[in-house]
């Protein structure tokens, strides 16, 4: 038996990691929940729940961002 | 060295707005975007300039209250869309995506445009290398 064509190992590697990627996007769909997060200089960031006060603040802000965007003609 | 406080006021409109129209050419999942000065101005945005000005102003606000110093990226992301603000070489820029948009694209795009406007460039310099014709 002659083994596998090296054309097809690659094929067959990259469909594999496609595969993973369109897996990987699949559960990110269903499994994130809304977040908000700060980065700061240097590479720190932090979380702000939803029901934290700065989280709140911050969900409402972002809300009014969305709602002019929408309303900009595409 | 871009001079960070001179920065924001130097950039003419016109190559905000093309570094607008170049981001949104690049993100397909693109709602609107705002670029702004170093005061707050809005430079280049995709519709209503003034309300993008009071609420980017809002949104930064807000965000520097939540710690102890100003931020320097924002990502909020809701059931209805997602938000990016990124404060780069004395300018700001926001963007509002359809959800799932890859953070990491879109601030690198973000921040490569803010960078080259600030540089005195068109802004066209950002994602895949200034590939535009």
């Amino acid at each position: 038996m002659s083994p596998a064509k090296p054309h097809r190992v690659l094929l067959e590697r990259v469909s594999g990691y496609a595969d993973e990627a369109a897996a990987y996007m699949r559960r990110r769909r269903v499994s994130r929940r809304p977040f908000a997060r700060l980065y700061y200089p240097g590479g720190r960031s932090a979380d702000h729940a939803v029901d934290s006060i700065s989280g709140g603040e911050l969900f409402v802000a972002a809300g009014r961002l969305i709602e002019v965007a929408e309303r900009t003609p595409q | 060295m871009v001079d960070t406080a001179k920065a924001g006021r130097s950039v003419p409109g016109g190559a905000a707005e093309r570094a607008l129209a170049f981001l949104a050419e690049m993100s397909p999942d693109l709602r609107g975007a705002a670029i702004l000065d170093a005061s707050g101005r809005v430079l280049a945005a995709s519709d209503e300039p003034r309300r993008w000005e009071e609420d980017v102003a809002a949104l930064l606000a807000v965000a520097d209250r939540a710690g102890e110093e100003p931020v320097e990226q924002v990502h909020i992301a809701t059931e209805q869309g997602e938000v990016f603000a990124i404060r780069n070489a004395g300018l700001a820029a926001v963007a509002v995506t359809d959800r799932f948009a890859l953070a990491s694209v879109l601030f690198f795009d973000l921040r490569s445009i803010l960078r080259d406007l600030a540089g005195g460039g068109d802004g066209l310099a950002g994602g895949d290398g200034g590939g535009a014709a």
